[in-house]
This record gives C-alpha cells, sequence and structure tokens, in this order.
C-alpha cells in the first residue's frame, strides 16, 4: 500500500484555480485511471484482514491501491453524496447489499459485473451461496460480490455465568433471569448490553422481533411492527436494557457497546458474529480469556437470529478504471482471501469456504452458534425498502422510547402510523 | 457614535494610549469599598480566564496518555506522557495530507477572496454603496445548509464537487463577506484627501488606490487575511460535503476518527490538539490583529 | 482585471483605464458583488425550484412538481420541524443570554487596568478560534459518563454522576454551555471595544454626583453601549441558530436517538444527506432561512429604536 504524500499537483492547482480558470482544476484528481485503484471501505474486521495481504497483489498487478476507510454512517453517506455527484475518485466500494444494491441500481450508479463475474472459471462465481447472490443480483444482472454475512449472537461472560451457578440461556426468558442474577452479584458490571441508538440498533434489535414472531412486514406488504408480538419484542428489549444495561446505551453503535463488553463491565452481549475479534483480541479487550459465544436464544417463535449478506464489494458506474477495480474485486473476494478473512473471523459468502476446516484460531462454540444460525436465520435485518435510512429512523425510534421506560404503547401506534404511510408511500 | 473599528496602526496605538491615559487616572487601593471590589475582580477574572484554559490543557494532557491511563480516574494527573498518539496520527492516518489540503484551500480562498474584496470594499465604502452591504450582511445571515444541497446540485453537474475548486469557491463565499467588512472600516479611516493629493500627482483614480491606498491599509489587510485563514481553517460542513477522499480538510479527516473500531481517545485528543495548535499560535502571535478583526463593524452607529 | 497607470504606452490601454477609471465604482465592486450574488441567490432560486418538486434519492433522477405539499408535511410536522423549531429558538434564547450576561460581566471588570490583564486577554482567544470540531471532540472526552473529567470533578465535592451529552434530558443544555464557553468571548471582545470609546466625561461627572457603581452602570454606561450591545447580540443571535459543528460532531445525524438535539440545521442536514429527499429538504431551509430573516428584521428594529 503506498502511502500517499502530498502530490505537488495540489499545489499546482491551487495556481490554477488562483487564475480562476476553474475548469483547470475541476475533477478530483489529475491522476485517475491508469495504475491506481481507490477503494473506499467501512472500519470493519474484512477490512484488516484482507487488506493486510495488499501488497502481494499490488506486485502481482502492478496496481497500486489506495485505501480511504469510513465509520458506517459516515460511509453510507459519503457514497452517497459521492455517487451523486458522478465523483470518478471510488473505483471500488464497500456497500450494504440490501440496503444499498437497489438504490443505487435505480440511480444508475453501478457498473453491471454479469459478464466478469459469470464467465471467470477460477474465481466460480456459483461457489457463493444463494441468498447472498440474490442480495447483490436485480434484474438478472450481478452489481456487486457478497463479502460477509453475519449473524446476531450471543456473546457472554462464562466466569461470570460460572460464579453464579447459571447455564447458557436458551431462551429469551432465561436470558432476562440471567441478567438479574449476574447484575446483583456483582458490583459495577450490567447483566445486558446491545446497541442503544435509534439506526444503529434496528438490525440488532431484528433478532428479537424475528424471535417474538414478528416482522417488519406484514405478508399484505404493510406495517408489522404494530402487532402484539412485536409490541411483546420492543418492550422486552427496551426492558432488557433499561434494567440491566449500562447509562447512555441510546447513544451506543457497535464501538461503544463493544467498549462496554471488552472492559468487562457487561455479562451478555447481543452483536453481529463479525465483530467477535474485538472481544478476543487482547489489544482491544480485557475479557479474551473468559468471552463465550452461544446462538441467539430463543424467543416466543424459536431462534430466528438474523443471518444478513451484510457488506459487498461494487465498482459505481462513474469510475474511469473499471477494469481495474474488477482485477481488484476479483482478488479480494477470491476463495483465499474468503478464507483469510474466515481465519480472521469474517463469515464469507462461498460454499467452499462454509465447508474448509478453519484453523484452530477460531473460537469453537463461536463456530457452533454460527452452523445453527445459519440454518434458522432470517436473511435481512431491517426493512427491504428504497429508502432505509428514513424506514430505519422510524422503526428504531420505539426502541428508544422502550429503553428510555416512555409510553411503548403511544410510540408504537405512532411508529405503525408513520411506516404504513411511508411502505404506502413507496409502493404507489 | 464613535467608531473603534478602523484598524490601522494608529488606531491600535490610540487604544494603547487610552489605556496608559486611564491607568494614570484609575488608582486602585483607595477606599475599602474598592480594595474589596478589586480582589472581586480578580478572584473572579481568574476564575474565567481557567475556565477558558483549563478545557484546553485537558486536551493537550489526554492526547499524551495511554488509552490505559485515559480509562484509569488514578491517571488524571500523573502518568508518564508518550507521544505515540501523535505518531500514529500522523504515521498512519495520512494527517500531513490532510493539513496540506487545509493549508492550499485556507491559504487559495484568502488570496482569491483579498483579490475581490479588498477593491470592493474600497469602492462600497467611498460610494457609500447601501445595498451592496445589505448583500454582504444577508451572506452573513444565510445558513449554510441552505446553500449546500442547490451548490451540490450545481457543483455536482460542473464535475467540481471533490476538487479543491469547489471548496475553495465554498470557503471564499465566507471569506469575501468577512474581508469587505472588515475592510470597509480600514478605508474609513484613509482620509479622502490622500486620493485627491494622488491625482494631483498625476495617477488615476485606480493607480492612487493601488499605490497610496492599499500600502496604507496593510494592517487591515493582514487582520482580514488571518480571520478569512481561520475562518477557512476551521470550516467543516462544506468539506463534508465537497470533500473528495484525496480533498479532506483537517476537520472532516477528524471527523471520519470517530468511532473507529472502539473509540481510540487518546489518538482522537492528539489529532484535536494538531488542528487546533496553528490557529492558537496565529492567535496569539497576531492577538491585536485578531480581536480587531473580531469587532470590527460592531461597533458601530 | 484594471489596467495599472505603469502600463500607459498604448492608446487601447489608455482608452482602457480611462473607461476603468470613469467606471471605477463597478469595475472595483462589481467582481465581489457578481460573486457573492451568483453563490446566493442562484442557489436560492433553485432551491425555491425544488421545494416544490419531490425531487429525492438521486440528483439525476426525473422529479415531479408537487407544488406545496413539502411545505404543507413540513409545517404539519409535529414529530420533526416543530420540535426542531423551537429546539433551535430555545438554543439560541439561553445560549446568547448566558453569552451577553457573562460577556456584560467580564468586559466591565475588563475595562480598567489591572494585573494580568494580558494573560486574561491571551485565554479568552484560545476558545474563539479553536477549531469548532476540535472543540466538540474535547468537551464529548469531557463529559464522558465513565471517565470523563467532568464526573471525576463532581465526585471531588460528592455529587453523583451525570449524563451530560450523553443523556437525552441533559444533552442539549450541556451542549449550550458548550457554546458559552467558545463563544462569550466574542461578545466580550466587543463590548470592550465599544467600552473603550466611551467619553469619560459622564463617569466622572456621576461620580462626583455621587452616583454608585451600580448606578453608573444602570445609568450612564448601559445606555451609551446600547448599540454595541445589539450589535453583539445580533451577531451572536444569527451565529448560534446556524450552530452545526458541535451538535453534529456530538450526536451525529438527526441529532441523537431521540433527536434531542435536532435544531432546523441538523434536521435538514439530514434530509438532504442521509435520507436524499431534496425537494422536502428545499422547502425546509428555506422555512429556516425565513425564520433567521426574522428574527434578523426583530432584533434590528429594536437597533434601530436604540439609536433615536
Amino acid at each position: 500500500m503506498r502511502l500517499r504524500t502530498p502530490r505537488l499537483a495540489a499545489i499546482g492547482a491551487v495556481v490554477a484555480c488562483t487564475s480562476l480558470i476553474l475548469t483547470g482544476c475541476g475533477g478530483a484528481s489529475e491522476e485517475s485511471g491508469g495504475g491506481t485503484v481507490r477503494v473506499v471501505v467501512a472500519n470493519h474486521p474484512w477490512t484488516d484482514a484482507v487488506l493486510s495481504g495488499i501488497d502481494e497483489f499490488e506486485e502481482e498487478t502492478g496496481l497500486t491501491v489506495e485505501v480511504t476507510s469510513y465509520t458506517e454512517d459516515q460511509l453510507s453517506q459519503q457514497l452517497n453524496v459521492r455517487l451523486n455527484a458522478s465523483a470518478d475518485d471510488i473505483d471500488v466500494m464497500m456497500m450494504r447489499p440490501l440496503q444499498e444494491v437497489r438504490t443505487f441500481h435505480e440511480n444508475g450508479w453501478l457498473t453491471d459485473l454479469t459478464e466478469w463475474a459469470t464467465t471467470d472459471e477460477t474465481w466460480d462465481w456459483s461457489d457463493f451461496q444463494e441468498g447472498p447472490q440474490a442480495s447483490v443480483t436485480v434484474d438478472d444482472q450481478v452489481l456487486a460480490v457478497p463479502l460477509s454475512t453475519e449473524r446476531e449472537v450471543l456473546y457472554y461472560r462464562k466466569d461470570l455465568l460460572d460464579e453464579a451457578g447459571l447455564e447458557v440461556p436458551q431462551t429469551l426468558e432465561e436470558l432476562e433471569e440471567a441478567a438479574r442474577m449476574i447484575q446483583e452479584r456483582n458490583e459495577g458490571v450490567y447483566g445486558f448490553v446491545s446497541r442503544g441508538a435509534r439506526a444503529a440498533a434496528v438490525t440488532q434489535f431484528s433478532s428479537f422481533l424475528y424471535s417474538y414472531g414478528a416482522d417488519w412486514e406484514t405478508d399484505d406488504g404493510t406495517s408489522g411492527i404494530g402487532t402484539p408480538e412485536a409490541r411483546a419484542a420492543y418492550t422486552f428489549y427496551g426492558d432488557m436494557l433499561r434494567n440491566y444495561g449500562p447509562p447512555g446505551v441510546t447513544n451506543m453503535s457497535w464501538p461503544e457497546a463493544m467498549a462496554i463488553f471488552t472492559q468487562g463491565r457487561a455479562a451478555f452481549y447481543t452483536e453481529a458474529d463479525s465483530l467477535y475479534t474485538n472481544a478476543t483480541d487482547p489489544e482491544s479487550s480485557t475479557v479474551t480469556e473468559t468471552v463465550g459465544f452461544a446462538q441467539f436464544p430463543a424467543g416466543p417463535a424459536g431462534s430466528r437470529p438474523t443471518n444478513v449478506p451484510a457488506w459487498a464489494l461494487a465498482v459505481p458506474s462513474t469510475s474511469n478504471n473499471q477494469e481495474a477495480a474488477w482485477e481488484f474485486v476479483r482478488w479480494a473476494t477470491n476463495q483465499e482471501n474468503t478464507l483469510k478473512a474466515q481465519e480472521g473471523g469474517v463469515i464469507g459468502s462461498r460454499a467452499s469456504a462454509w465447508e474448509a476446516q478453519v484453523d484452530g484460531t477460531f473460537p469453537e462454540d463461536l463456530a457452533e452458534a454460527q452452523r445453527a444460525s445459519a440454518e434458522v436465520g432470517v436473511g435481512y435485518s431491517h426493512p427491504v425498502v428504497l429508502n432505509v435510512s428514513r424506514a430505519r429512523d422510524i422503526v428504531g425510534e420505539p426502541i428508544v422510547t422502550a429503553i428510555e421506560g416512555g409510553d411503548v404503547e403511544a410510540a408504537l401506534d405512532a411508529a405503525d402510523q408513520a411506516f404504513s404511510e411511508f411502505l404506502a408511500d413507496e409502493r404507489e | 457614535m464613535s467608531s473603534t473599528s478602523v484598524i490601522t496602526r494608529e488606531t491600535v496605538e490610540a487604544v494603547q494610549a487610552a489605556d496608559g491615559r486611564r491607568e494614570r487616572r484609575h488608582r486602585p487601593g483607595g477606599s475599602l469599598e474598592s480594595r474589596q471590589f478589586s480582589v472581586f475582580r480578580a478572584v473572579f477574572l481568574a476564575v474565567f480566564g481557567l475556565l477558558c484554559i483549563l478545557p484546553i490543557a485537558w486536551m493537550i494532557l489526554a492526547s499524551l496518555k495511554t488509552n490505559i491511563d485515559i480509562y484509569d480516574p488514578a491517571k488524571t494527573f500523573s502518568f508518564s506522557p508518550t507521544l505515540r498518539n501523535y505518531s500514529a496520527v500522523f504515521e498512519q492516518e495520512n494527517f500531513l495530507e490532510f493539513l496540506v489540503n487545509s493549508l492550499i484551500i485556507g491559504v487559495g480562498s484568502t488570496l482569491l477572496a483579498l483579490v475581490l474584496g479588498v477593491p470592493a470594499a474600497y469602492s462600497i465604502q467611498r460610494f457609500s454603496m447601501g445595498k451592496s452591504s445589505v448583500l454582504i450582511l444577508l451572506s452573513r445571515v444565510i445558513p449554510h445548509v441552505t446553500l449546500l444541497v442547490p451548490w451540490y446540485f450545481i457543483f455536482a453537474s460542473l464535475g467540481l464537487v471533490g476538487g479543491y475548486s469547489s471548496l475553495v469557491i465554498s470557503h471564499m463565499f465566507i471569506s469575501v463577506p468577512l474581508i469587505v467588512w472588515v475592510m470597509i472600516g480600514v478605508f474609513e479611516g484613509v482620509p479622502e484627501e490622500l486620493e485627491e493629493a494622488a491625482r494631483v500627482d498625476g495617477l488615476t483614480h485606480i493607480g492612487a488606490f493601488l499605490r497610496i491606498i492599499l500600502p496604507l491599509a496593510v494592517p487591515g489587510i493582514a487582520t482580514s487575511a488571518m480571520l478569512s485563514f481561520i475562518f477557512s481553517w476551521n470550516n467543516f460542513v462544506f468539506a463534508l460535503v465537497l470533500s473528495g477522499t484525496d480533498t479532506r480538510t483537517l476537520p472532516v479527516a477528524v471527523f471520519n476518527f470517530i468511532g473507529y473500531a472502539s473509540i481510540d481517545w487518546g489518538a482522537l485528543m492528539a489529532a484535536c490538539v494538531s488542528i487546533t495548535a496553528p490557529m492558537m499560535v496565529i492567535a496569539l502571535l497576531g492577538q491585536k490583529y485578531v480581536v480587531a478583526g473580531m469587532t470590527a463593524g460592531a461597533v458601530k452607529g | 482585471m484594471t489596467a495599472t497607470t505603469t502600463l500607459r504606452n498604448t492608446p487601447v490601454l489608455t482608452r482602457a483605464s480611462d473607461w476603468a477609471n470613469k467606471h471605477r465604482k463597478w469595475v472595483l465592486a462589481a467582481p465581489a458583488i457578481i460573486f457573492v450574488l451568483a453563490l446566493m441567490v442562484l442557489p436560492l432560486a433553485y432551491t425555491m425550484v425544488l421545494s416544490f418538486t419531490d425531487a429525492q434519492g438521486s440528483i439525476q433522477r426525473a422529479f415531479d412538481f408537487v407544488w406545496l405539499d413539502n411545505y404543507v408535511s413540513i409545517l404539519t410536522d409535529t414529530t420533526r420541524f416543530w420540535p426542531a423549531v423551537w429546539r433551535t429558538l430555545i438554543f439560541t434564547v439561553v445560549a446568547v443570554s448566558l453569552e451577553m450576561t457573562l460577556g456584560m460581566a467580564v468586559a466591565l471588570l475588563m475595562r480598567k487596568p489591572f494585573m494580568g490583564r494580558r494573560a486574561v486577554r491571551v485565554a479568552m482567544l484560545l476558545p474563539l478560534v479553536a477549531t469548532p470540531v476540535a472543540v466538540a471532540m474535547m468537551w464529548l472526552l469531557i463529559f464522558e459518563p465513565t471517565i470523563g473529567f467532568a464526573n471525576q470533578v463532581l465526585g471531588w465535592f460528592g455529587i453523583a454522576p451525570q449524563g451530560w451529552i450523553s443523556d437525552p434530558a441533559t444533552a442539549l443544555p450541556t451542549l449550550m454551555l458548550v457554546d458559552v464557553w467558545q463563544w462569550t468571548p466574542m461578545v466580550i471582545l466587543i463590548l470592550l471595544a465599544g467600552l473603550v470609546g466611551l467619553p469619560e466625561e459622564q463617569q466622572e461627572a456621576a461620580r462626583i454626583d455621587g452616583a454608585s457603581n451600580w448606578q453608573r452602570f444602570w445609568h450612564v454606561t448601559l445606555p451609551m453601549l446600547k448599540s454595541t450591545i445589539i450589535a453583539a447580540l445580533l451577531l451572536r443571535s444569527i451565529d448560534a441558530m446556524k450552530t452545526f459543528d458541535l451538535l453534529y460532531v456530538t450526536k451525529g445525524t438527526g441529532g441523537g436517538s431521540s433527536h434531542e438535539v435536532e435544531t432546523l440545521n441538523i434536521y435538514a442536514y439530514a434530509l438532504s444527506f442521509d435520507y436524499n429527499e431534496y425537494g422536502m429538504a428545499s422547502a425546509l431551509v428555506l422555512i429556516y432561512f425565513l425564520l433567521i430573516v426574522a428574527v434578523l428584521v426583530v432584533l434590528t428594529m429594536r437597533r434601530k429604536g436604540a439609536q433615536r
């Protein structure tokens, strides 16, 4: 990876600007195309795992890779803004299939990768699992390549459970009981932590919703968050975080919630499995020895965790460098790298990698939880609509109300109505 | 109403002289009441000054701690300082690149805004162009978010988003009115007779402006340039939307830092100190000018 | 650009120079005025057009005219819009009142020279020039509920830790305090500049008449400072209504999980760049702009009154 140094060209650009010849310094860079692939990614374990080997790719192909990393929120806003502006300074982008593929495709922002993907025998598109394949395919066009799948699992502290003489909770009821007991016995330890920030919480709350037998939408395409099952799920999630969670939880996305858990201040934590290295890495965690993983506990409707194609790589239609961009995508998603990411804890979408025996670095109980979750999981973790940002805000609102101990029923009535109107609007 | 917004060497000196005058006139320590008052004043102002500085000192302290020390209340004041955060910021995060971006955009927009703003201020002042000064005011009033969507549309269709030019232009939207505003006050302090005298010597009007008036206005120009640069350096919202991956300015780069894996407070504070330090140095070195610029136009009849 | 006198060696240049000098008023002023106009009027007109449409998603997409629909749905929206209006006004009124009060007190105390006046001046300048994004992050750490210095200080006095910025109930007041910290120096500087310009005679006369400090301030200083005070009030009110960096950096898109710090500015940003609902956003920013102009008009009318 080339360390980018300030270019003299930039100073030239100012001189050009100063003479007010604005066309002289229009585009983002004077050196697009050719030997540089600009990659925009999210701060995600996949990024760390695969990009560590980028030097090999650069040597093999003679291309230079420039990587810019954003937090998830920032990434989706940046992509929106940059693609809207027909920016040519992104060649490869990391994106969320469920949230962005359809919208981006409607806006004409994605390069059709079908030709490259389906004719490449060695790379082997058919090795990708059906669900992830479907999530990046619109109108029979392959628009992105799935990177990682995520399942919501239960992170827990073995030592605290043993000390309290408890078994790993199998149901949500047992989870609540265990959280209560451990919190009572241990000063300064919270029973449960999870995401509480309005939009961020939606993807993790999904598993609770499904396990209670509810869904974002009913079968006839209207809002499903007003049903008794959904109401019970919202109430349960809010009660858990209010009674057994840390203060300020409504500000927490995964970095903040993970910090609570890794500093040893929470007994249970429901989160995406792909983030597990944060808890097992001694650099960032104080609970490396005592963290355990289990399948998401069963609700009234059984255990229905999310099992979603979380991220994919795509090539913007405005990139001037699509060949090289595909080279990068092909390399980053080949079998070898998929396996490598898997060793780093990120489960890919390739069947071959799923079947491969991963070496012992991978926690045994996590692998077990992932296998079980994949069988019963649900393939989406938020409403599947075009304007996902707004939808997440609408359905996330009652989560916050529930956590704060406000009037959940009223909040759900309002959100249910708003979401119904939203769906009607989108499907006119 | 008197006008003290005029920033020439003379006024700065006059203000200091006035301070001196009062010093002689006001002899503290007379009655008991005034002694109590002096004590109260000293305490009040000391507390106020400390409140201004303490948070910044705290930020600098935190930037010299490891994350483990930041999380440990026992290590609030006793810790072994480390520069690791700074090396992390400058080595891993390409901070120098963003610094150069900020410099390019700050200097570029300031220079261009001076070229546009200084002559305009002279003209507006000499010809009392009321409507123009209202326009300048209006541009200060309009919320930037109001302009962002249409600018974004327009710059996007011109293919300028992500380049330096869209950032320079957007920052000039702040600098030009600012410079005009400050410079109107400066030119008020330059006697009109000077221009007339130069005309007698055979210079044209514009010649007189360039050769006689401008040199006199140098302190004012320094003031407005300094302010313009500070405002550009500190600006966040324009770059948030209009910058590309290569043209990000420091504030945006630091903002992207948040929530990175788990929050790396030490590095974050080091980054914040690095952004703010240059501005503080400028403010300390050019104290009089910054103060004069900040108050320009406010103290008018 | 303009021809200077050094180049007057050809008739053409002479003519150009003569023309430039004759029309110097506009030759000098036009570039800047056209620049500001172009960046303001065109976009405003464009925003106006967009506000009558349902533009969303992508700017390349075709949009339909829906006329007043956006305005109606905004003005009847009691969950996001009206609370945002109140937050904008409350933030402005509270923060600016505190800034004016504290600023006035400090300015009066700093009027007379004393030991260490220079040090206080320097200390005051620092918040003023500090980058708002960095300031926001700094306070985010100071107010962090578990490791922040603020709760540590409270702990010394035996006060229970507070949620500060992370608690929806206290987030906005806490951020007002941050605003006060950063911008009070601005008010002090303006008021000090006004105080320096005041003639001493009335003060002396009042002192000889035996007026107390308080009476002198109330009956002599304050009336003479009125227009400066209103100028400071105007400047700060406009800027406070436009606060963005501090709120966005500390609470993110949408102003927190319960939108607890969502002012009009933050809401407009979310509509534009998170939801990509450009039509709706355009209608909102126009309403927002009108609100600011209204506040400005109210305050300047008072200012004119003060000058009578």
